[in-house]
């Protein structure tokens, strides 16, 4: 007796033509909930231009701090008081130890303030620090 | 009459096995040529803070010192004379040079003071210029030595670097204006 091979009579082939589409909703997927930690800046600056500069590596390390043209000074996401910024640097630096501050000052600070707010760096032991530059042209 | 046989057309289709692939590739092109603004500026390191009462003097002879100063009005001062800021970089190359080879103890130190009234961009420019000295130092040395540019020396090799030229900037407090 000959038996009939048993075969499938649907087609093999795995349908690909929505597989493009699977992609795309994947790739907006990431682009939706993908955010890049941004911070609302407060205060208004423009920074200066230099040549000789270099790049902050590690971004996990950083910490920013702003000084705008009418000498308020925002630290990472609020506006901060000169008083208040070696307690809350000291406690930042408490929990990652080689804190970088990212200086955002405005170039028509005076060196008063900056100098101020780097003296209450030094009291909170945060002394990396990176004067934001521009590249000049 | 002859029976026209109607042309059996193949269906038409656009083969879409491959789109995914194209749409991963454009993916990974954007993952790679995308850009988030990278974080550049001067670094420096802000000397240990100690109280007044445990202060020391520390005597520097005068030949190890490049002591630059600004004043409100934005005249600049190295070493007592009256110098341009683009210039700086030019004086510090020589000074610098010729501390290559001395004992760590030697070695340079650019003091930069500042008046409270100083524009806050000139300061900037003149601690570009005073980095842009040492690397312009590093870079020479590193090609004379190695021949290589500093990027591409080893480890072993920065370290000799580090050690030659280390890059002392000493920020000076400005002295208290009564308000």
């Amino acid at each position: 007796m000959k038996f009939a091979k048993k075969r499938a009579n649907s087609s093999a082939a795995i349908p690909t033509s929505s597989m493009s589409d699977i992609i795309f909703i994947l790739l907006l997927f990431f682009m939706v909930t993908t955010t890049l930690r941004e911070v609302d800046v407060l205060v208004q600056y423009s920074l200066p231009e230099a040549k000789a500069i270099e790049k902050i590596e590690n971004k996990r390390l950083v910490s920013y701090l702003w000084i705008g043209r009418d000498e308020r000074i925002q630290l990472n996401d609020a506006i901060v008081k000169l008083e208040e910024v070696q307690d809350i640097m000291y406690n930042k630096r408490v929990s990652l130890p080689n804190v970088i501050v990212s200086l955002r000052i405005d170039k028509n600070s005076s060196m008063g303030i900056v100098t101020d707010v780097q003296q209450k760096l030094r009291r909170a032991d945060a002394r990396r620090i990176n004067y934001s530059t521009l590249l000049a042209p | 009459m002859v029976k026209l046989k109607k042309k059996q057309r193949p269906n038409p289709e656009i083969p879409t096995s491959s789109m995914s692939d194209i749409s991963f590739l454009l993916l990974l092109f954007f993952l790679v040529s995308t850009v988030i603004d990278v974080d550049t500026g001067i670094g420096l390191t802000l000397p240990e803070y100690i109280p007044i009462e445990q202060q020391e003097v520390v005597p520097l002879s005068k030949d190890r010192l490049a002591a630059l100063l600004i004043n409100e009005n934005g005249d600049v001062l190295l070493n007592g004379d009256i110098i341009s800021i683009p210039q700086v970089q030019k004086n510090l190359v020589e000074k610098i040079t010729k501390k290559i080879g001395q004992p760590k103890t030697k070695k340079l130190v650019v003091s930069v003071k500042v008046d409270r009234k100083t524009n806050y961009n000139l300061y900037i420019q003149a601690l570009d210029q005073v980095k842009g000295a040492y690397f312009e130092v590093r870079e020479t040395y590193a090609k004379t030595k190695y021949g290589k540019k500093v990027i591409e020396l080893d480890e072993r090799e920065t370290n000799d670097l580090r050690d030659e030229i280390p890059i002392i900037i000493s920020i000076a407090e400005p002295e208290q204006v009564k308000k």
